[in-house]
């Protein structure tokens, strides 16, 4: 088994980056809300589904890709792609601001404490899902091909391949920005002003409902980004994507300790590699049992994850 | 005042049924109504499986209706158990004590089917499934549990298990098989009954990965290792096409192959037509198109929308209660016992008639092959 491991090594750990790319997406969705809030939005799965629905609106619907389609090339492949992450990322920011305006602020006006938003948030989540489970008449849908999976190289045994490092690249890019914008510009501030001491921040005069809305949006611009990316991996969807993926996501988050935005990169990548070695080791029906033991002993010994709560303790 | 009282009573009554009753075409004064009732999932995961069922039946009862006017007029309850044993058990107690009920097509899942089972067996109502494959429920060894209400038409999966691997390894010189199953009862039971099929050294290695599983790297690094030339996948489509597209995509070239729950329109759509290239399925089923084009061109017609996995045998399910019918029963006695007589034809041309413990004797495994993006029958496996 060691023998073959070490023969699959680069090739897993490979697939195990690029989803612990996208969990850390999801997991930045969950982590920048906690961090203003302390709450758990647990509409964020459904923020990600959607995510995947929109892309495929975008490869499906606009560019017309069918199963038997011609792969596109070039230029044209490049606006494709471009087009659905953005769209994906614009539908999923927005709607996740709209989900904390009808959800959860009325609530949070009135001093509701923690109970009622957890609870509207899986309401939330319900209304997503099962609306989305009627518009698809409870069928997965997939997202044609539109680009080529071709092997970019080879790496000791693996094979690189375009999607997966697409994916890699992008995240990067994308956590940088989100690194920048939270540590250097004035509604950054703003955030984690708010995430400090709420009611200081009001005092300072800054608008916390407009801080908060800003903190959603960002929250679901990544996670619609993790839809695009995870519909360009794996090319299906389906109403209900959003539940494994969400908690995936979120024990990742936990694991790095909620809240905290370099602990959702490195809980996201633990858990994306993890998952992997561990299905690969023990046999998939163990991926789940290996997670969580590990997730408890981290916490056993760290109750805050591995690099605590808060979002103020971010700079990079 | 009472007769205005009494008509927006039953008015109410009518609105309340509509929303049970799919077919209520206009009701003759002399005509005799018959309910009939049809379990399985209508809501959630799974729903596709049953909406597909539900228009096979709702078809066939249409068809007799339109023949029999004026004589009698079919009804159907809808049950929706979402394939799920836990939603199984708290519709069947209604569907058991609703006296007009006399008989039931489904349930459509084995799972759901013997959650159900003790409120039927307990009020006598027959049933006869289009697709509840797993072998206990018919199996005298393991309690015979579903004697005597229970019936189904497609062959159990004992039939299926090395079916599917005799049809996976056809003209393969040396054959590696590699088995993937999906933790379901369903899944896992076709590997039991495969296992005892499978020639020594012919086996590459086995896997177990949840349905909600998504990313496969895992198993296709075991693949991999194992050179298997041949995998075949016991589980459903929405898994099946993920997976053989993520195996494809690593390079793999060899021989893909599924059962019966990979076999619906849909597989096909959720993958690139190159990938699924190939790809065996074995079923007990046969579409609609295949067995006559005009038949899936009426159904299209009649129902809006295309037939799916186990319409025919969701007809021929059907068409024996309705044959019931026709000859004037109408309590769930006299169905149970015409239903354990009956002898016919299903829509193949193959006789149905039920043995002792409620299975058709003799069924037949099909092969099927996917060529250009679409599902090609391929005749029996032999």
């Amino acid at each position: 088994m060691i023998g073959n491991f070490l023969d699959q090594f680069w090739s897993l750990t490979f697939g195990g980056l690029s989803l612990g790319f996208i969990y850390i997406l999801i997991a930045l969705g969950y982590t920048m809300v906690y961090g203003v809030l302390r709450m758990i939005n647990f509409a964020n799965s459904e923020i990600f589904m959607v995510g995947t629905f929109a892309t495929i609106i975008i490869i499906r619907d606009l560019f017309k890709f069918t199963q038997v389609s011609e792969y596109a090339t070039g230029f044209r492949l490049w606006l494709i792609l471009g087009t659905a992450l953005i769209f994906a990322m614009l539908v999923s920011g927005i709607l996740s601001m709209l989900v904390e305006m009808v959800a959860y602020r009325r609530l949070r006006r009135m001093n509701s404490g923690v109970l009622a938003p957890l609870i509207s948030a899986i309401g939330v989540s319900m209304v997503l899902s099962e609306s989305v489970r009627i518009l698809t008449d409870s069928r997965p849908v997939a997202s044609p091909r539109a680009m080529e999976k071709k092997f970019l190289g080879q790496f000791f045994d693996a094979g690189i391949r375009i999607d997966n490092t697409i994916i890699v690249i992008s995240a990067l890019v994308l956590f940088a920005i989100l690194i920048t914008f939270v540590n250097k510009t004035r509604m950054g501030k703003a955030i984690r002003a708010v995430s400090m001491n709420p009611n200081a921040a009001r005092l300072m005069g800054i608008n916390i409902d407009g801080v908060i809305s800003a903190t959603f949006l960002v929250g679901g611009l990544m996670t619609g980004a993790a839809g695009f990316f995870y519909t360009l991996k794996y090319e299906n969807t389906s109403a209900f994507i959003g539940f494994e993926l969400g908690i995936a996501a979120f024990t990742a988050a936990i694991l790095g300790g909620i809240g905290n935005i370099k602990g959702a990169f490195y809980g996201g990548l633990a858990l994306g590699l993890l998952e992997t070695y561990a299905s690969f080791f023990l046999g998939t029906q163990w991926k789940a049992v290996t997670v969580f033991i590990v997730l408890v002993l981290v916490l056993y010994t760290k109750p805050n994850g591995l690099f605590g709560e808060a979002l103020t303790q971010t700079r990079a | 005042m009472k007769k205005r009282g009494l008509i927006s009573v039953a008015a109410a009554a009518a609105l309340a049924a509509a929303s049970l009753v799919a077919v209520a075409p206009a009701s003759n004064a002399a005509a005799k109504t018959i309910t009939l009732a049809f379990q399985g999932p209508l809501t959630g995961e799974e729903a596709s499986v049953g909406q597909d069922e539900l228009a096979g039946m709702l078809y066939a009862i249409k068809l007799f209706n339109a023949k029999n006017k004026g004589k009698y007029v079919v009804k159907v309850v809808q049950a929706d158990d979402q394939g799920d044993p836990a939603q199984s058990a708290k519709v069947a107690p209604g569907i058991a004590s609703n006296k007009k009920i006399i008989g039931l097509v489904g349930a459509a899942y084995s799972g759901a089917t013997i959650a159900a089972l003790p409120y039927y067996k307990q009020r006598n109502l027959p049933m006869i499934s289009p697709s509840a494959t797993r072998v206990s429920i018919t199996d005298p060894a393991a309690g015979n549990i579903g004697f005597p209400v229970f019936h189904r038409i497609p062959p159990t999966d004992k039939v299926q298990g090395p079916a599917l691997f005799k049809l996976a390894t056809k003209g393969v010189s040396s054959p590696k098989v590699f088995v993937v199953d999906d933790q379901s009862a369903y899944g896992v039971g076709l590997v039991d009954y495969m296992k005892p099929s499978i020639p020594a050294g012919q086996s590459a290695g086995f896997d177990s990965v949840s349905d909600k599983t998504t990313d496969w790297s895992a198993t296709i690094s075991k693949i991999k290792t194992a050179a298997a030339n041949v995998v075949i996948y016991t589980g459903y489509f929405p898994q099946a096409a993920p997976f053989f597209k993520q195996l494809r995509d690593s390079g793999y070239t060899g021989i893909l192959a599924g059962g019966d729950g990979v076999l619906s329109p849909t597989f096909v759509t959720l993958a690139p037509a190159s990938v699924l290239e190939g790809v065996r399925l074995t079923a007990g089923t046969v579409p609609l198109a295949e067995i006559d084009a005009k038949l899936e061109a009426d159904f299209v017609k009649k129902m809006g929308k295309a037939s799916g996995v186990y319409a025919a045998e969701s007809i021929d399910a059907t068409n024996v209660f309705l044959a019931g019918i026709a000859k004037g029963v109408s309590t769930r006695a006299a169905m149970l016992k015409f239903v354990k007589s009956y002898s016919g034809k299903s829509l193949t041309g193959t006789t149905i008639k039920f043995d002792a413990y409620g299975d058709v004797a003799g069924g037949a495994l099909n092969g099927f092959v996917v060529k250009g993006g679409v599902i090609k029958f391929d005749g029996p496996v032999k």
